[in-house]
């Protein structure tokens, strides 16, 4: 060999120099290698855990939603989903073509989705499916099918505005669905799976579990079959009057509770796609118009309780056209000289200007303030308004006058009922709500609502005395003529507004709002009953397109309630009187009112207080009217202590 | 002192521990990935052992061929490796995968040429060196062929691009060149001279190279994007801890650690079998090194020392390299790790140069 063994003295040298190097070099690797792996093992273990495991979380199936008789107003129905998992597809043409008669899912639109990347995709959700289909899919490899929860509510569009819908992964979007979507979905159940870098659960323990639990129950004020007598004869004045839309409001005015509430145009939830967002405006809690004549009733109240008129007080309704600064008003009928009783009776425009001129700006403001208005109710319903009512310091010239008469000033649908609600019960105004209890699937309750007073508005005197005048509207001659029903004594108050052009400003020419609201029986009130019409065709007033409504939705109601007449002695006969039987309601009612006989038995001796401890405030407050006792309410629930006070009002204190 | 024969077992031990490793993590780092992009869990599996087989086979013909016919292939070898790395630039010949034109395929095999352009490179330098070495002071027989001629085959590496093997290459050249006598001064001239090279090729990628370097300053900054799989690697390997979460049972594995079976391998040995695999994995690279530079040091002519030193350093500096990147100690480069990683053509390389190592021991025992 050539260059065998010639003493290169640097050669051996420079190799254990570089040889030392690596060896350097792997002992800096294996330090970074513990440093990576004892001193900071922990933290990237910890990273790792979080970043492996995923907390699955398992819906559990959706609460129902019943009207207060238990009746069955949203369900949740087990149906099958189909996925896939692209990757395991083999053919995805093939799949595709197999999967477009089953899924009825256009061929293009599958082979689409199964060209995804991502691991899973849903291929149709909430399907049913036959056995011979379900098979049909366990045959392609990469599909699946899961059970998931759909809602179905049974009544189609009956109260579809109060109970509202829910997306496709039962999550509620609107009304009760969504103002009580945590409590009807109830606490989902988490699992513990491992997961990949695409986000994909590996595996994971008892995923059934979650099926077994349930949402809470919730139990409407609503009662079915008044929703239904409402709705019916809502559609029928509507449609009536070849009107744009309409809603209709029905209160039990000791409570506040909603009994029905209407709206329409209307809508299905079961087919939610197919319908217009405006068309599934809850239009009494989320729409604000302007009133009109129904607003003079609260002026009145004002003027009454402020003593600033009396009933018989004389005005000059100046035949039908008064000038005030700029502006002149005018009267749909003309009239000289009127009482009050009889102001409201015409509804009088310009007799209602020149009350409201005499309460003042300010005591109007305070009285339609006090009344609700401008302020949110408080319902519990989403996307509620609060109206529009401007303070009286930035009122214009003629505000005092026009707000007299119900414009300039916007109210909601809800706002309006219950503001009639608190001339009904003798003056207290009541929080009003939709839902009267949630209670768990084994029906033990979680939460009730209780009747609730916002504040005292007027004193009982005051609301006998608009009582009185309020059934003269509905008397012969009065606007609300078309209300009245036979055996009963009705108290109304009919209401007809232009309707304010939004584009141009002023008042849109030949566009109304009719409205009607009531109660009845007038002296021992059971509901209060709006009708509002919107750009009712030909016809417009108040008195003649909603007020036929309010009698019908009236009639049928105390029919259906078994509420009797008392011109003959029996429950009316109506189109829904079959649905009295067992009906708690009606025991309730019963109950309550045979109370409310008793009471008045007592009341003969009159500065008698009865004992109220223990009493329902709805009891309390009859009790108290029977025996034309002025009490205040102070909490909720039921009746704990009383107390009289200074002015010889009763204070009652709820607990 | 260990005798050679004692090297010889040394030598074995080591190499074949490190295939075997190789040969199981491959299986436990592709299977979920293979059969999720494949529908074959095998896969990468089977290819892997085929390879180990190829190299087994050249292992055996490395210890049976006697190292000084090498001598004779050297400039046949370098003609060969040249031509392929040029053919691999051609569009239609070369493969592309991952951005960089690095295979040529044959049939079923994918063939990387860089991987035997660095065999190559140490044949002839081996080659070289030795014959030149009474003129190695000098510039136009020491110096010049030394560095030119590797230096076109290291710039053709570059333009792949493959800057990992070719910075791995240069440094190689300069560590045999330093052994090999060449004068210092001429080496530092030549990475002078190299500056401007590599100066209009960082240029060229400046965008690519600052991303990598600044994930290798701060991974953590955009550990989901950019810094993704430098935060992962940590995560894999810190989560190990001392004893692993034991084999098999990566989760990281499951999609997080992109090339998982391929440069970043052993960030998945430190996580299954924590400390205590992850060091054993560097002391049998250590024992390599350890053995190689043995047998470097007794062989008894300048040939079978400068051929032992350099196909030990092509080995051990790659390991050293691949192992620094998978802990946050250097930039990422994108090297195979001998003898494990799946990667054909690196195991078989890998395995044909323990055979050379083997067979200039032989020849030491002989002596």
């Amino acid at each position: 060999m050539k260059n065998k063994a010639p003493k290169k003295s640097y050669v051996r040298p420079r190799i254990i120099l570089c040889a030392a190097m690596f060896f350097v070099f792997f002992a800096v690797i294996f330090a970074k290698a513990v440093q990576l792996q004892v001193v900071e093992g922990e933290r990237f273990k910890k990273l790792a855990e979080r970043q492996h495991t995923k907390t699955v979380s398992i819906q559990p199936k959706r609460g129902e939603i019943y009207d207060r008789n238990s009746r069955e107003l949203a369900l949740s129905l087990e149906v099958d989903s189909v996925y896939a998992n692209p990757d395991k597809v083999r053919d995805h043409r093939m799949a595709a073509r197999a999967l477009e008669p089953v899924l009825s899912v256009k061929r293009a639109e599958l082979e689409k989705r199964l060209a995804s990347d991502a691991g899973f995709v849903w291929l149709k959700r909430q399907v049913d499916l036959s056995d011979d289909q379900r098979k049909t899919l366990d045959g392609i490899k990469g599909i699946g099918l899961t059970r998931e929860s759909r809602r179905y509510y049974p009544n189609r569009g009956l109260a579809a505005n109060i109970i509202g819908f829910t997306g496709v992964d039962a999550n509620g979007l609107e009304g009760v669905e969504l103002r009580y979507d945590g409590m009807l979905r109830g606490a989902s159940v988490s699992r513990v799976g491992e997961k990949d870098a695409k986000g994909r659960v590996l595996l994971y323990e008892d995923m059934d579990k979650g099926h077994q639990s349930s949402g809470q129950v919730v139990e409407l004020t609503i009662d079915k079959s008044i929703q239904f007598i409402a709705e019916k004869a809502l559609k029928k004045a509507v449609e009536g009057a070849q009107a744009k839309g309409g809603m209709a409001v029905v209160m039990e005015p000791f409570t506040g509770e909603v009994l029905a509430m209407a709206a329409l145009p209307s809508f299905d939830p079961n087919e939610i796609k197919r319908f217009n967002p405006k068309e599934w405006r809850n239009k009494a809690v989320v729409d604000a118009f302007e009133p009109g004549s129904t607003l003079k009733l609260f002026l009145i109240a004002g003027a009454l309780e402020e003593n600033t008129v009396k009933p018989n007080d004389l005005f000059f309704c100046e035949n039908g056209a008064y000038r005030v600064a700029d502006r002149v008003f005018h009267d749909a009928e003309k009239h000289g000289y009127l009482t009050v009783s009889d102001v409201i009776k015409h509804s009088s425009n310009i007799c209602a200007a020149k009350i409201g001129a005499k309460l003042g700006k300010g005591g109007l403001y305070k009285y339609m303030k006090s009344f609700g208005f401008g302020e949110k109710t408080g319902i519990d319903l989403p996307g509620e308004t609060s109206g529009a009512l401007k303070h009286y310091k930035n009122w214009s010239g003629v505000s005092t006058e026009t707000i007299s008469f119900g414009h300039g000033v916007a109210v909601s649908g809800i706002q309006l009922a219950n503001a009639v609600s608190a001339i009904a019960n003798g003056g207290f105004l009541m929080k009003p709500y939709i839902v009267r209890s949630v209670k768990d699937k084994h029906g033990k309750a979680a939460a009730e609502t209780a009747p609730s007073v916002v504040r005292r508005v007027i004193s009982d005197e005051t609301a006998g005395k608009l009582t009185k005048m309020l059934i003269g509207v509905t008397g012969a001659g009065g606007t609300g003529a078309k209300a009245a029903i036979e055996g009963f004594e009705v108290a109304g108050k009919t209401g007809t507004a232009q309707k304010p052009d939004l584009k141009n400003g002023g008042y849109e020419k030949g566009a109304y709002m009719a409205s009607f609201v009531g109660f009845i029986p007038a002296k021992n009130p059971r509901l209060v009953i709006l009708v509002v019409v919107d750009e009712p065709q030909g016809e417009y007033y108040g008195g003649a397109v909603a007020a036929p409504a309010f009698k019908e939705i009236a009639e049928e109601s105390l029919a259906y309630l078994g509420v009797f007449s008392s011109l003959r002695g029996k429950a009316l006969t109506g189109t829904a009187s079959g649905d009295v039987s067992a009906n708690v309601t009606t025991g309730v009612y019963k109950a309550v009112s045979s109370q409310a006989q008793g009471d008045g038995l007592a009341s003969g001796a009159k500065a008698v207080v009865p004992d109220f401890t223990g009493k329902t405030m709805r009891s309390v407050l009859r009790m108290a009217k029977a025996a034309s006792l002025d009490v205040d309410v102070v909490g909720s629930g039921t009746a704990v202590s009383q107390m009289r006070g200074a002015n010889g009002k009763v204070v009652v204190r709820f607990e | 002192m260990i005798r050679p024969a004692d090297t010889d077992k040394l030598l074995i031990i080591s190499f074949v521990f490190l295939v075997a490793v190789g040969i199981a993590m491959v299986y436990s780092t592709s299977y979920i990935w293979a059969t999720s992009r494949f529908g074959d869990g095998y896969l990468f599996f089977r290819k892997h052992v085929v390879y180990a087989a190829i190299g087994l086979v050249c292992f055996v013909a490395g210890a049976k061929i006697p190292y000084g016919a090498h001598r004779k292939l050297a400039y046949p070898a370098l003609i060969i490796v040249i031509i392929m790395l040029i053919a691999v630039l051609i569009p239609g010949v070369g493969y592309v995968a991952g951005g960089a034109r690095r295979w040529l395929r044959l049939g079923p095999v994918a063939f990387q040429p860089s991987e035997a352009a660095k065999m190559a490179l140490v044949f002839f330098m081996a080659m070289n060196l030795a014959k030149k070495q009474e003129r190695i002071k000098g510039f136009w027989a020491g110096f010049a062929p030394n560095m030119l001629i590797p230096g076109v085959v290291i710039a053709l590496i570059m333009l792949e691009p493959d800057l990992g093997t070719a910075l791995c290459a240069a440094f190689l050249m300069l560590l045999m060149n330093f052994i090999g006598g060449v004068r210092m001064r001429y080496l530092v001239i030549a990475a002078l001279a190299a500056l401007p090279v590599v100066y209009f090729f960082v240029m060229k990628n400046f965008g690519y190279m600052m991303t990598r370097i600044m994930v290798y300053i701060d991974p953590w900054k955009d550990p989901e994007g950019k810094g993704f799989q430098m935060v992962q690697s940590f995560i894999a390997f810190g989560s190990g801890g001392i004893d692993g979460v034991g084999i098999g049972e990566s989760k990281q594995k499951l999609f997080y650690l992109p090339e998982a079976h391929t440069d970043f391998i052993f960030s998945v040995i430190g996580e299954e079998t924590g400390l205590i695999g992850a060091g054993l994995v560097i002391v049998f690279y250590a024992l390599f090194l350890y053995s190689g530079a043995r047998i470097a040091l007794k062989s008894k002519e300048l040939h079978g020392k400068f051929l032992a030193i350099g196909v030990t350093f092509m080995i051990v500096m790659q390991a050293a390299i691949n192992m620094s990147v998978v802990l946050g100690l250097l930039p990422p480069k994108g090297l195979p790790l001998p003898f494990i990683s799946y990667g054909g053509t690196s195991l078989v390389v890998s395995m044909f140069a323990a055979g050379i190592l083997l067979n200039i021991n032989m020849r030491n025992n002989e002596a």
